[in-house]
C-alpha cells in the first residue's frame, strides 16, 4: 500500500510540475463540486420554507444560491472531464518515455528472452495511462468521501438518526465490492482467450501475415477461431456480471428499505411538527445524492483489474530495472587500444529458464589484432559468445578479459563505446536511411560524409540509389516509408556497424545471411581489410560468426563450437589437417557442393 | 440521420430479445426522476394539507417513493449485463466482419498502404485511447440518447404542471449545454484523428525500443537515451495541440453558468413566488424543482453523444476499408473449369511490376515458365525481385503489365487468386506463426477440415519429429509461451514446422511448392537434408526454390537467374557454368574460397 501511495504522490507531482495551473484547478473544482452539492441541498430546503411561510424574499434570496450552485455542478460536471484527460496525458507523456528509460538503461539483454518480463512491459506500457489516472481516481474517491461526509452532518442536523443511513450505505459498498471482485475474477480467467481473439485479429489484418493467410485461405478458419474466442470471452465475462449484478442488487434492496425507513421517520416528525416540509425535501435529496456518492466511492476505489495489472507491473520492471542497474558494478574506463587480447577463462552460460548450457567451459585467447571466425552448427552458441563479449549476459561461471582486466569490472557504456557491431537479428530502425546508418555513432547522427562512407563500405550505395527520397528516405511501409528486403536491411545494419571508427571490437554475426554472392564477397573482400587495418591502428580483435565455411578460411584463428563446447581451434589449414575433425567434416560437406 | 437506423439495426442484431429487454431498462431508468419528483410531490401533499395527525396518509406515496426506488436499483443494476452482452455480441460481429473483409481481399497491395492499416486501426473496435468507441457502445449510446429524450420530456410534463413556459425556459439552456458539450467533443475526436499518423509513428518508436533487434544495436551504440528522446518528443508533439484544445475548451465552459443560473433563478423564483401567492402548492413547487433541476443533469456530461460519433467512426472506417479493398479487387470470372494434372502450372509472360508510390520497375518484362515435376531454383542479387516474383505468383500483387498464364492457359486474374491459391503452396521469408497448437500451426496451411493422417505422414516428410518429441502435449502443445502449456520454439524449429505446413498443403491437393529463403539460417546439414526431402516431393508437385546458396541451388533441374527485372539465364547447374555468364560468376566466387582460400580478391566492376 505504500508503494502505491508514493507511486500517486509521485504522479501528482509530476503533474504538478507540468501542469501546474490544471493541477490546481482540479484540486479547486473538486472543492467546489463538494461546496456546490451541500449548497443545493441546503438552498432547497430554504426555498420550501421560505415558500410555506410566505416570505418571498428569503426563497429569492436562497433561490439564487440553488441557481448558482446548479450551474456551477452542471459546469462541474464538464470541466473535470476535460482537465482530467489534459492532466493524463501530461504525466502519460513522462511516465511512457520514463518506462522506457529503464528498460533502455538496464545493461544486459536477459529481459528480452524473459516472456515475464515482455508481459510485465505490455502490461505497464499499454496501460500507462490508466496508471496515470489511478491517482486522480483516489482524489475523485477522495471528495466523494469528503461530500458523503458534509452530506451526513447536514442530515444529522435534521434527526441523528439519520446518521444510521451510513451503517445502511455500508451493506452495498461491501455487496459491490463482492460483485466486482467475481467480475475480476472472469477478467482474470479468460485474459488469455481474449489475448488469443487479438492475435487473430491482428494477424488477419496486417500486411506481413497477409501473405501466408492468403495463399493458404487460412483467412475463413482464422475468422471463425476468433469469433469463437470472442464468444467464449463475451458469454462467461457476461455471467460472471449477471451474477455480480444479483449480488449488488441485494446491497441495494436493504439500502433502500433504510433509506425508504429514514424517509418515513422525517415525515413522521414534520407531521408531527418537529421539523419542516424542507427537511424532507432535503433528506430526498441529500439521500439519493448519498447514492451516487457512495457508488462513487466504490467505484473509484475498486480500481479495474486492467489498472491493478498496470501498476503492478510498473512495479515490477521498476524494480527488475533497478535490480540490473545495481548489479552493474563496472567502473574501470576501456582501453584506447588493445595489448594483449582478449581471454575466455571456463566461460559457461545458459540462458535464463533454460537448462542447457549454451556455453559450455570455454578457454581461449584471442591475442590482440586478431581476425577469429567461430564457425558452427545451428544452435552451437556461436551468438551467444560473441554477445558474451558485447556484456549482454554475464557468464555463470568464469570470466572473459580484456587485457588481462576481467571485462565485468569494465564501464559498459564505455567498453561498448569502443566496439562495434552487427548481429544476425540486427534492428529494423523505421526512421530515415541516414538516421538508421548515423545511429552506428551518435555523435556523427547528422554527418552525411561519414555516413556516405559507410555505406560504401556496407556495399549499400545501390540501395541509396533505388529510394526515392535517397539517404532521407524514411523506411518502413507502416508510416508510409519504403520497404526494404532482408538484405537490404541487413546492409543498412552493415553500414550502421562500420560508421565507428577505431573499435577494438568488431563483431559480424552472419553478416551477410540474405545477401547474394557477389555482395557477400565484396563484403567479406572489404571487412577482412578493414580488420586488419583496425589491428595495425589500435590492436583491435575482429570477430566473425558464420556457418559459411567458404567465408571463414582466411581468418587468423577459426574456433569451432559444438553444442556449446569449443571443440576445435586454429587456422583453416592446422584445422583441415585434422583428421576426422569437425571443421575438416563440415567444410568437406560445402566444398564438395561447389567442386566442379 | 441515416446513422440512427443503422445502430438500432445493429442493437437489433444483438439479439430481438436482450436488445428490448435493455431498451425497457434504459427507458425505465431514465423516468425515474420524474416519478420521483412526483412522489415526493404527491408526499409532500400529504404532509401540508393533512396537517398534524396524519402519518398514516403519508404511507401510500412512501410506499410508492419505496417502488420507485426499488425500480431504479433493480434497473440500474440489471441492465449492465445486459448491456455488456449486447456491445459484445455487436462487436463481435464487427470485429469479425473487419477480419473477414480484410483477409478475403485477394491481394496484398491495398492492405500494405498506410491508409488501410490507419482505417483497420480505427474500425477495429479494440480501444487504444480513450477516444476511441466501439460500435456497440455507439448502438446503446444512441438508445441512451433516445431514452435521455424521454425522460427528459416525462420531466417537461411535470415541470408543465406549474406553467408551460416554464419547459422552454428551463429546456432551451438545458440543450445549449449538451449542444456545447457536444461540438467540444467532435472538435477533440476530429483532432485526435488527425493525428492518427503520429501515434503510429509513436507506437513503432515503442515497439522498436523493446524489440530484441533494435535492443541490442541501441546498447552497443549506446543511443538508448536518443530513441527515448526522440519518443518523448513524439509524444509531445502530439499532445501539444490536443493540450491547447482542451485548454480552450475550458474556457469555453465558463459559459455554461451564464445558460444555467439565470434560467433556474427564473423558474425556481416563478413557482416560490406562486406558492407564496396561492397560486399553486408545496407540492407542485417540490415536483416542479426537483424535476426542472433533473433537466441540466439528465444529458449527463454529453459522454452518449461521444460515445455515439466515436462508435461510428468505427463503423464509417470498416465502411471505408469495405470501399478501398472493394474499389481495388478485381473480381474474379465465375466457375473455373475443371482441371487436369497434365499442364505446365506456371507461365509468366511479358510481366512487368511496379511497387504502387514507386516508380522503380522491379520486374520489367520478364517471361519464365515453371513447368510440373521440376525442382526449379531461381537466383538473383539482393533487390533482383525474387520475392516480387514469388508474390506474383502467389496472386497477392495482380502485375503492372503482361500476365501470368496457369494451368491450361488461364489468365490468373481470370481464374481469380482465390481458385489458383488452392493449388499452390508458399513458404514465404517472414512466415506466419500462430499461437495456436502445433497441429494448427501445420494444419492452417490449408483450408479445410484437418486430416489427422495427412498430418502425420507431412510430419514424416519434413523430419518434424525430433521437434515433436520435445513438446510436452505434442501436437496439441500451443506454439506460444504466452499460451496455457505453450512453448516457444527456436527459428529453426519453426523453420521446421513451417516446411511441414507446405508439405501438409501438398499432401493435401497443392501442385506446386514454392519457398523463399527456407533455409537461410540452418546450418549446413540441415540445409543439406531440407534440401533432400524438397528433391523427393518434385515428382508430386513442381517446387520453385529462392537461394542465394548456390551450392545447393546447383542441385536444382533448373537455374533461372533474375537480373534487371526478367529472366537472363536459364538452364541446368552444367549448362550454366558452361555458359560462362553471371551465374558461372557468381558461383564461381562462392566456390573460389573453397578451391584456392580466400585471398584471390576481385575487383567490384567484375561483380556487378
Amino acid at each position: 500500500m505504500r508503494r502505491y501511495l508514493a507511486l500517486w504522490y509521485e504522479l501528482l507531482r509530476i503533474s504538478w510540475r507540468r501542469a501546474p495551473a490544471a493541477t490546481a484547478a482540479m484540486i479547486g473544482v473538486c472543492a467546489l463540486t463538494i461546496a456546490a452539492a451541500a449548497g443545493i441541498a441546503l438552498s432547497l430546503r430554504a426555498v420550501i420554507d421560505a415558500s410555506a411561510h410566505g416570505t418571498l424574499g428569503t426563497a429569492v434570496a436562497a433561490a439564487c444560491v440553488a441557481a448558482v450552485c446548479y450551474g456551477v455542478t452542471v459546469t462541474l460536471q464538464q470541466t473535470t472531464w476535460d482537465l482530467f484527460q489534459l492532466l493524463l496525458d501530461k504525466t502519460n507523456g513522462e511516465l511512457r518515455p520514463q518506462i522506457h528509460g529503464w528498460i533502455a538503461g538496464i545493461e544486459g539483454l536477459d529481459h528480452m528472452e524473459r516472456t515475464d518480463f515482455l508481459d510485465r512491459l505490455e502490461g505497464a506500457r499499454d496501460h500507462s495511462w490508466q496508471i496515470c489516472m489511478s491517482p486522480w481516481q483516489l482524489v475523485m474517491a477522495v471528495r466523494s468521501g469528503l461530500q458523503l461526509g458534509l452530506m451526513l452532518l447536514i442530515l444529522g442536523a435534521v434527526s441523528p438518526w439519520l446518521l444510521f443511513l451510513l451503517l445502511f450505505a455500508a451493506v452495498p459498498l461491501w455487496f459491490d465490492h463482492r460483485g466486482k471482485q467475481a467480475v475480476l475474477d472472469a477478467e482474470t480467467a479468460t485474459a488469455e482467450a481474449f489475448r488469443l481473439q487479438r492475435h487473430l485479429f491482428q494477424l488477419g489484418t496486417r500486411a506481413d501475415s497477409g501473405k501466408d493467410i492468403r495463399v493458404a485461405g487460412a483467412g475463413e478458419e482464422l475468422v471463425r477461431r476468433q469469433a469463437a474466442a470472442w464468444d467464449e470471452v463475451a458469454h462467461l465475462r457476461y455471467r460472471a456480471r449477471m451474477r455480480a449484478a444479483g449480488s449488488k442488487f441485494g446491497g441495494w434492496a436493504v439500502f433502500a428499505c433504510g433509506y425508504v425507513g429514514t424517509l418515513a421517520l422525517v415525515a413522521y416528525q414534520a407531521a408531527h411538527g418537529r421539523g419542516t416540509a424542507g427537511d424532507v425535501v432535503m433528506a430526498v435529496t441529500v439521500a439519493s445524492g448519498l447514492r451516487q456518492t457512495v457508488q462513487q466511492v466504490v467505484g473509484r476505489t475498486e480500481s479495474t483489474l486492467a489498472t491493478r495489472t498496470a501498476i503492478e507491473s510498473y512495479f515490477w520492471l521498476r524494480a527488475y530495472a533497478a535490480a540490473e542497474t545495481a548489479r552493474t558494478v563496472g567502473t574501470i574506463p576501456a582501453p584506447s587500444r588493445l595489448d594483449q587480447g582478449i581471454a575466455f577463462e571456463h566461460v559457461s552460460y545458459s540462458y535464463p529458464g533454460t537448462d542447457r548450457l549454451a556455453l559450455d567451459d570455454v578457454s581461449v585467447r584471442i591475442p590482440a589484432g586478431t581476425v577469429v571466425a567461430i564457425v558452427g552448427e545451428y544452435g552451437s552458441g556461436k551468438t551467444t559468445l560473441v554477445k558474451l563479449l558485447a556484456k549482454f549476459y554475464r557468464p555463470d561461471e568464469g570470466r572473459i578479459t580484456v587485457d588481462g582486466t576481467d571485462l565485468a569490472d569494465l564501464d559498459t557504456a564505455d567498453w561498448r563505446s569502443h566496439i562495434s557491431a552487427a548481429f544476425q537479428d540486427f534492428g529494423r530502425l523505421e526512421t530515415t536511411f541516414a538516421e538508421g546508418v548515423g545511429l552506428g555513432d551518435l555523435p556523427h547522427l547528422t554527418d552525411h560524409e561519414r555516413i556516405a562512407r559507410a555505406v560504401r563500405e556496407a556495399d549499400a550505395t545501390d540501395i541509396v540509389k533505388c529510394l526515392p527520397q535517397g539517404m532521407d528516405t524514411q523506411l518502413g511501409r507502416e508510416l508510409g516509408g519504403v520497404d526494404l528486403s532482408e538484405g537490404q536491411w541487413q546492409r543498412v545494419a552493415l553500414a550502421r556497424a562500420v560508421m565507428r571508427g577505431e573499435p577494438l571490437l568488431f563483431v559480424l554475426d552472419e553478416p551477410t545471411a540474405s545477401l547474394d554472392a557477389p555482395s557477400e564477397h565484396a563484403i567479406f573482400e572489404r571487412q577482412m581489410g578493414r580488420a586488419r587495418q583496425l589491428a595495425k591502428s589500435t590492436g583491435a580483435v575482429t570477430v566473425i560468426v558464420s556457418h559459411r565455411f567458404s567465408t571463414v578460411t582466411g581468418a587468423d584463428l577459426i574456433l569451432v563450437l559444438d553444442r556449446g563446447r569449443l571443440v576445435e581451434s586454429g587456422t583453416h589449414a592446422e584445422l583441415s589437417a585434422l583428421n576426422g575433425g569437425r571443421y575438416a567434416d563440415l567444410y568437406g560437406i560445402q566444398a564438395a557442393a561447389y567442386s566442379t | 440521420m441515416g446513422n440512427t437506423p443503422r445502430l438500432l439495426g445493429l442493437l437489433w442484431s444483438a439479439g430481438k430479445g436482450i436488445a428490448a429487454a435493455v431498451t425497457v431498462m434504459r427507458l425505465t431508468q431514465r423516468m425515474i426522476p420524474a416519478a420521483t419528483a412526483m412522489v415526493v410531490g404527491l408526499l409532500m401533499s400529504r404532509l401540508t394539507v393533512h396537517g398534524t395527525k396524519s402519518f398514516s396518509t403519508m404511507l401510500v406515496p412512501l410506499a410508492a417513493f419505496g417502488a420507485v426506488l426499488f425500480v431504479s436499483h433493480a434497473a440500474e443494476t440489471f441492465v449492465e449485463p445486459l448491456a455488456y452482452l449486447t456491445q459484445q455480441r455487436i462487436d463481435g460481429a464487427h470485429r469479425v466482419a473487419v477480419t473477414r473483409l480484410v483477409a478475403s481481399s485477394p491481394t496484398v497491395d491495398v492492405l500494405e498502404r498506410p491508409e488501410a492499416q490507419q482505417l483497420i486501426r480505427q474500425a477495429k473496435a479494440d480501444p487504444d485511447d480513450y477516444t476511441q468507441r466501439t460500435p456497440g457502445q455507439a448502438a446503446l449510446a444512441e438508445l441512451d440518447q433516445a431514452a435521455d429524450a424521454a425522460g427528459a420530456a416525462a420531466a417537461c410534463l411535470v415541470v408543465a404542471q406549474f406553467s408551460w413556459w416554464l419547459v422552454p425556459l428551463l429546456l432551451i439552456p438545458s440543450l445549449a449545454c449538451v449542444r456545447l458539450r457536444y461540438r467540444q467533443r467532435l472538435e477533440s475526436v476530429m483532432l485526435w484523428r488527425a493525428q492518427l499518423g503520429e501515434l503510429l509513428r509513436a507506437d513503432r518508436w515503442q515497439e522498436m525500443l523493446t524489440s530484441g533487434g533494435v535492443g541490442k544495436d541501441l546498447r552497443v551504440f549506446g543511443f538508448g537515451d536518443w530513441a527515448v528522446r526522440r519518443l518523448s518528443r513524439l509524444h509531445v508533439a502530439r499532445s501539444e495541440p490536443m493540450f491547447a484544445l482542451w485548454k480552450r475548451h475550458i474556457r469555453g465552459q465558463l459559459w455554461i453558468p451564464l445558460l444555467v443560473a439565470p434560467s433556474l433563478l427564473l423558474a425556481i423564483t416563478a413557482v416560490a413566488a406562486g406558492t407564496v401567492n396561492g397560486h399553486g402548492s408545496i407540492a407542485t413547487e417540490t415536483a416542479v424543482l426537483a424535476a426542472g433541476a433533473s433537466l441540466f443533469t439528465m444529458f449527463g456530461s454529453g459522454d452518449s453523444a461521444l460515445t455515439r460519433l466515436s462508435g461510428l467512426e468505427a463503423l464509417t472506417a470498416y465502411d471505408e476499408l469495405a470501399g478501398l479493398f472493394g474499389k481495388h479487387t478485381r473480381h474474379p470470372l465465375p466457375a473455373a473449369p475443371a482441371r487436369t494434372r497434365s499442364y505446365s502450372p506456371v507461365r509468366f509472360e511479358q510481366v512487368g511490376f511496379t511497387y504502387p508510390g514507386t516508380t522503380h520497375a522491379v520486374l520489367d518484362g520478364l517471361d519464365l515458365e515453371i513447368r510440373s515435376g521440376e525442382l526449379l531454383a531461381i537466383v538473383g542479387l539482393n533487390g533482383a525481385g525474387k520475392s516480387t516474383l514469388i508474390k506474383l505468383l502467389a496472386g497477392l500483387y495482380d502485375p503492372t503489365s503482361g500476365r501470368i498464364l496457369v494451368g491450361e492457359g488461364q489468365d490468373l486474374s481470370e481464374l481469380g487468386a482465390e481458385a489458383w491459391r488452392e493449388r499452390i503452396s508458399v513458404v514465404f521469408q517472414d512466415f506466419v506463426k500462430y499461437q495456436l497448437s502445433a497441429a494448427d500451426n501445420v494444419t492452417l496451411g490449408r483450408p479445410g477440415v484437418p486430416d489427422p493422417a495427412v498430418l502425420e505422414a507431412a510430419a514424416q516428410d519434413a523430419g518434424l519429429q525430433p521437434v515433436l518429441d520435445r513438446l510436452p502435449d505434442g501436437w496439441e502443445t500451443p506454439l506460444a509461451r504466452s499460451r496455457t502449456g505453450g512453448v516457444d520454439l527456436s527459428g529453426g524449429q519453426w523453420q521446421q514446422v513451417v516446411l511441414t505446413r507446405a508439405l501438409y498443403a501438398l499432401r493435401t491437393g497443392a501442385e506446386l511448392l514454392v519457398l523463399d529463403e527456407p533455409t537461410a539460417h540452418l546450418d549446413v546439414r540441415t540445409e543439406f537434408e531440407v534440401f533432400r526431402r524438397l528433391a523427393e516431393q518434385r515428382n508430386a508437385a513442381g517446387v520453385v526454390l529462392i537461394s542465394h546458396r548456390l551450392s545447393t541451388v546447383r542441385q536444382a533441374d533448373r537455374i533461372v537467374l533474375l537480373d534487371g527485372g526478367r529472366i537472363t539465364e536459364s538452364g541446368s547447374h552444367d549448362e550454366l557454368v558452361a555458359l560462362g555468364g553471371s551465374y558461372a560468376r557468381m558461383f564461381a566466387i562462392q566456390a573460389e574460397r573453397f578451391q584456392h582460400g580466400h585471398r584471390h580478391a576481385i575487383e567490384e566492376d567484375e561483380l556487378l
